[in-house]
């Protein structure tokens, strides 16, 4: 597809993505450096105390703290983000039918994600804690105390956030069946496959990347999560998040290099996790243009 | 036929199957699934309605006394205020996103870009760092140039911190759309920017609305940096969610449950007319030739 | 949206770029005058710093008396934690924003530490004099003053007099009244405040104390920490946490949820800070209105009593451009007979100015105070004090949960705070 009059095709690229990487490295890279460099640095409190090196990582990696809220994060985002999927793809493939009252059900089911998490997050807690007690006396049982113990303390929280972004998963995956061409399914369905191959033979391999897409966001984001789990529980019985424990070192016992080393843990363990994704997805829709069709 | 699952069957458009079993079951679906989605709203509108300690704190939904009080209190405190700011924030934010997003993911999608995975490695490196890490050093930046308590020193950052996922997103979209549309075009003599225009765009549309509403929302609901960079002063900058954190009892420690529902609910009801009115855009028929309606 | 032709297509864009520019533009507002002009600023939160709060009309009385250098506030979130975030910003920034600081009682190490607040040696007299001890203390760290104390917080024991004739004076007379009425009335026991925060370490202290425990000596220079009272105190709380003397859903509740609970009939005791008094008086709807009253806490000796304190103090920003202005208003806000007592009489906040509280000796909480208010400890003002705080949460609250061994849970706190002093 060679041009043949205005700018290459490579250059045109440069010129296309130039704007959105200088206003993401002005803005964003400048911050990023400056916290990493204060990771090497020793501080008590709020006093810098000169060089550390890579004490302040080592420190950090040596904290069973740190591998506690690791394994809630973990479970937390596999747990979250697997049902999130499941109910998303539920809702999109409702969404995607025509009938009547679509257009209401499909506002809706947006509804929990667009209320403010911190709001919602108040609400859950609310709603579990054992007093006033509303889901246990709407489904009467009596004085179970879900935010007091391990185990149901994870489940409020992760509870909390699949009803609150299923919508999301749910919004990319819904836009993503929009772009399956009908005809596609007419002549299947003239060739005789049911639904179910239908379903999984033709669909899926053609959402692919709009779940991929879904899950690389809503995985990191979940390994990010910071109000629900903190307004809920504080942290206590295990549901304390890697984002709780950075934010204690920046904000309530600050040490900028402590704080600043977990914060670069945290973002080089999301980063190596979402690279996962974004290669499985660039092979679908970067490399060249043979998608199969 | 059985009754399909969560994971739903594949009945894309029009075709609905008439059997009253499976009329009765996709109702009894579909109330289960307003009723997760809404119930917990239901809740929120409910207590915002409430007045008095003890209904505030009752588990018992229908427990009076109600009024309006909550809301009178809301208004009060300038809220009106909180929402246009809100709005110019979020709004400028999606814009700029979608602007600059969409041409730089015309360009990973269609053009020749060396190393395009390690290009979105990068993109998406950016909006990984934990954004409490990140507070500091920009709160300095943000201070030395004048930006804090200003629209412009909050929409810059979002802009910054959204454009990764717009570009999964849309290049997502962009690359699923056959090129031979693009090629038909161009053999009619457009210039790439027509084609983008008037064929990549349109057929892009589920995704660049879907992108749209994701940016607006996340915008909107973001807290961290809207907290520090206008902490205060609805009359400048103060977003929504900044406000209603804000918003205290008429005692200390009291904990103002009935405003924070009241605000959230007058928040949400503009959502959700804009969810409303973008769900229409992400499924609009495309009337062009072979992508689906 | 094929069906937009050219035309219209052109006109939202253009639209969208309009609103883009107009959007653009924040709405000049007043930059929030700085102390050019010999305005002050104080910032200060919480629900009393509202228009129509004690804090603005306490500010409005300052600004009448002081035409020259009217103080306004700048209001600051509820909460403690954002009070203090949004005040570190502006100070690490060395910002002449902030003049007057309302500070909590535990942040005076760390704001001195960091050289934000300036010393207040040289108008020590004039306050030390009229104040209260406890609250004195809380604004001095390294022997000098750093705040004037402002208000104060002591906690008490709320019960139910149709339930309980005599207030328990020992935690275990309490525990024992607690377990047997609840059970009779089919309700809790006793709420406190027992989730995972700054309030459990409060109410842990209020036990530990009253066993005779002690954390630092008199400069914070040596850890005198008692690790036989700590378990002590941690096993009773285990105890009660089991026998059904804690009411359902302590180990979540903070001081609100523990309101709620008594103030609906269902607990027969409750810890909790005097705020929670007239909001029962004044709440129509609840059924305990006219049927509790307030006590003293108990200790583990039956004798005495000891509370945690509570409260502000105003220090002076070391980086104010009217040291001198702000310095007075903070000793004025201090000492003040009319404005100590104005808090007290309609705002509910305990005055930090000791003459008060013989003043008002009808009203049943200030009596109360005036009791229990010399005898109540703070919490040592340390710089650490905050990840001191986080280590005996996070060693102490599985302790009490059952989750972990009571023993070694003492055990590290011990150890955390023989590091503080090394």
């Amino acid at each position: 597809m060679a041009r043949r009059r205005g700018l290459s095709e490579t250059a045109l690229a440069r010129v296309f993505v130039s704007p959105s990487i200088i206003l993401m490295a002005l803005v964003a890279a400048f911050p990023v450096i400056y916290a990493f460099v204060l990771s090497l640095q020793a501080y008590t409190r709020r006093i810098g105390e000169g060089w550390a090196g890579i004490d302040n990582y080592v420190e950090a990696l040596s904290d069973e703290r740190f591998w506690t809220s690791l394994q809630f994060t973990f479970i937390f985002t596999i747990t979250s983000v697997a049902a999130e999927f499941v109910i998303g793809l539920g809702f999109a493939l409702l969404m995607n039918q025509a009938f009547r009252g679509r257009g209401v059900t499909r506002a809706a089911i947006l509804v929990p994600w667009v209320i403010p998490t911190v709001i919602a997050a108040q609400m859950w807690f609310f709603m579990f804690n054992v007093t006033p007690g509303f889901i246990n006396s709407v489904f009467g049982l009596g004085n179970f105390n879900w935010l007091g113990q391990s185990g149901w303390a994870t489940f409020a929280v992760i509870f909390a956030d699949v009803w609150k972004t299923a919508p999301f998963v749910a919004l990319l995956l819904l836009a993503g069946l929009q772009t399956i061409p009908g005809d596609v399914y007419e002549s299947a369905r003239v060739d005789g496959a049911k639904m179910f191959q239908r379903f999984w033979h033709i669909t899926m391999p053609l959402l692919k990347p709009a779940i991929l897409v879904a899950l690389l966001f809503r995985t990191v984001e979940a390994l990010r999560v910071y109000d629900l789990p903190q307004v809920m529980t504080g942290g206590a019985f295990d549901t304390e998040s890697l984002s709780i424990l950075v934010q204690q070192y920046i904000v309530l016992t600050p040490d900028p290099g402590y704080g600043s080393a977990l914060s670069t843990i945290t973002f080089i363990l999301i980063l190596g996790i979402g690279m996962i994704f974004v290669t499985l997805l660039g092979r679908d829709l970067v490399i060249g243009g043979e998608e199969e069709r | 036929m059985s009754i399909t699952t969560k994971r739903g069957g594949d009945k894309q458009g029009i075709v609905e199957s008439r059997t009253t079993a499976q009329i009765w079951g996709k109702s009894a679906l579909l109330g289960v699934i307003l009723l997760w989605c809404l119930f917990p709203f239901f809740w929120l509108i409910m207590t915002s309605l409430k007045i008095g300690d003890r209904a505030l704190n009752s588990p018992d939904l229908f427990q009076g006394p109600f009024g309006l009080q909550n809301y009178e209190a809301v208004f009060a405190q300038d809220f009106h205020l909180n929402l246009r700011n809100s709005l110019a924030i979020a709004g400028t934010t999606t814009i700029l996103c979608v602007v600059i997003g969409s041409i730089a993911a015309y360009a990973l999608a269609r053009l020749p870009l060396k190393r395009k995975i390690l290009l979105l490695s990068a993109v998406l490196a950016v909006s990984l760092f934990p954004p409490v890490a990140l507070v500091p050093p920009l709160y300095e930046l943000w201070r030395s140039l004048g930006l804090l308590n200003t629209w412009e020193g909050l929409y810059i950052p979002y802009t910054s911190f959204t454009l990764p996922l717009t570009i999964f997103i849309l290049t997502t979209f962009f690359a699923a759309i056959p090129k031979d549309l693009e090629e038909a075009a161009r053999v009619d003599g457009a210039t790439p920017f027509k084609a983008f225009y008037r064929v990549i765009f349109p057929l892009a549309a589920p995704g660049v609305f879907a992108a749209a509403i994701i940016i607006f929302v996340q915008a909107w609901n973001e807290f961290l940096l809207a907290s520090t960079f206008a902490p205060r002063d609805p009359e400048i900058a103060q977003t929504v969610p900044v406000a209603i954190a804000a918003f205290t009892g008429a005692v200390p420690f009291q904990r103002p449950i009935g405003t924070i529902t009241a605000a959230c609910v007058v928040v949400t009801i503009p959502m959700i007319i804009v969810a409303l009115v973008f769900q229409k855009r992400i499924v609009a028929g495309l009337t062009a030739g072979s992508v689906k309606g | 949206m094929s069906g937009l032709n050219n035309r219209a297509r052109w006109v939202a864009v253009v639209g969208a770029l309009s609103l883009g520019a107009v959007a653009a533009c924040t709405p000049s507002g007043d930059e929030g005058g700085d102390g050019g002009g010999g305005e002050l600023t104080w910032a200060i939160g919480g629900a009393e710093a509202q228009p129509g709060g004690i804090h603005q009309r306490i500010a409005e009385m300052w600004s009448e008396q002081n035409p020259d250098n009217p103080i306004s506030i700048e209001v600051l979130p509820e909460a403690a934690d954002q009070q203090r975030e949004q005040q570190a910003l502006e100070l690490q920034a060395e910002g002449s924003g902030f003049d007057v600081l309302g500070m909590d009682v535990i942040w005076t190490g760390e704001y001195s530490e960091n050289g934000w607040v300036e010393s207040l040696e040289d108008v020590r007299d004039e306050i030390e004099s009229v104040s209260l001890p406890g609250p004195f203390e809380s604004a001095v760290w390294g022997g000098e003053l750093w705040a004037a104390p402002y208000n104060s917080n002591a906690g008490f024991l709320f019960y139910r007099t149709d339930l309980v004739d005599q207030p328990p004076t020992t935690w275990e007379e309490m525990c024992q009244m607690a377990t047997q009425i609840g059970q009779q009335e089919d309700i809790g026991g006793f709420v406190g405040q027992g989730a995972r925060y700054e309030g459990f370490v409060v109410n842990w202290l209020e036990y530990y104390w009253s066993g005779g425990g002690e954390l630092f000596n008199e400069d914070q220079s040596e850890v005198t920490f008692d690790t036989d009272t700590a378990t002590q105190a941690t096993e009773f709380m285990a105890d009660a946490n089991q026998s059904g003397c804690f009411a359902p859903g302590f180990n979540t509740a903070q001081e609100e949820e523990a309101r709620n609970e008594f103030q609906s009939g269902n607990a027969v005791f409750m810890r909790n800070w005097p705020y929670a008094y007239d909001l029962i008086k004044d709440d129509q709807a609840s059924p305990i209105r006219e049927q509790f009253d307030i006590a003293p806490l108990p200790t583990f000796t039956g004798e005495g009593t000891i509370s945690a304190l509570g409260g502000f103090n105003n220090a002076v920003s070391a980086f104010s451009d009217n040291k001198e202005m702000a310095k007075e208003f903070v000793v004025w806000a201090s000492t003040d007979e009319e404005v100590q007592t104005m808090m007290a009489t309609e705002a509910s906040l305990p005055p930090t100015r000791e003459s008060v509280y013989q003043d008002l000796a009808d009203d049943p909480v200030m009596s109360l105070l005036g009791e229990v208010l010399p005898d109540a400890k703070p919490r040592p003002p340390a710089p650490q004090w905050n990840a001191i705080s986080v280590e005996m949460q996070r060693a102490l609250f599985p302790a009490y949960n059952g989750e972990a061994n009571i023993q070694d849970s003492v055990q590290t706190v011990d150890e955390f705070l023989q590091s503080t002093v090394e």
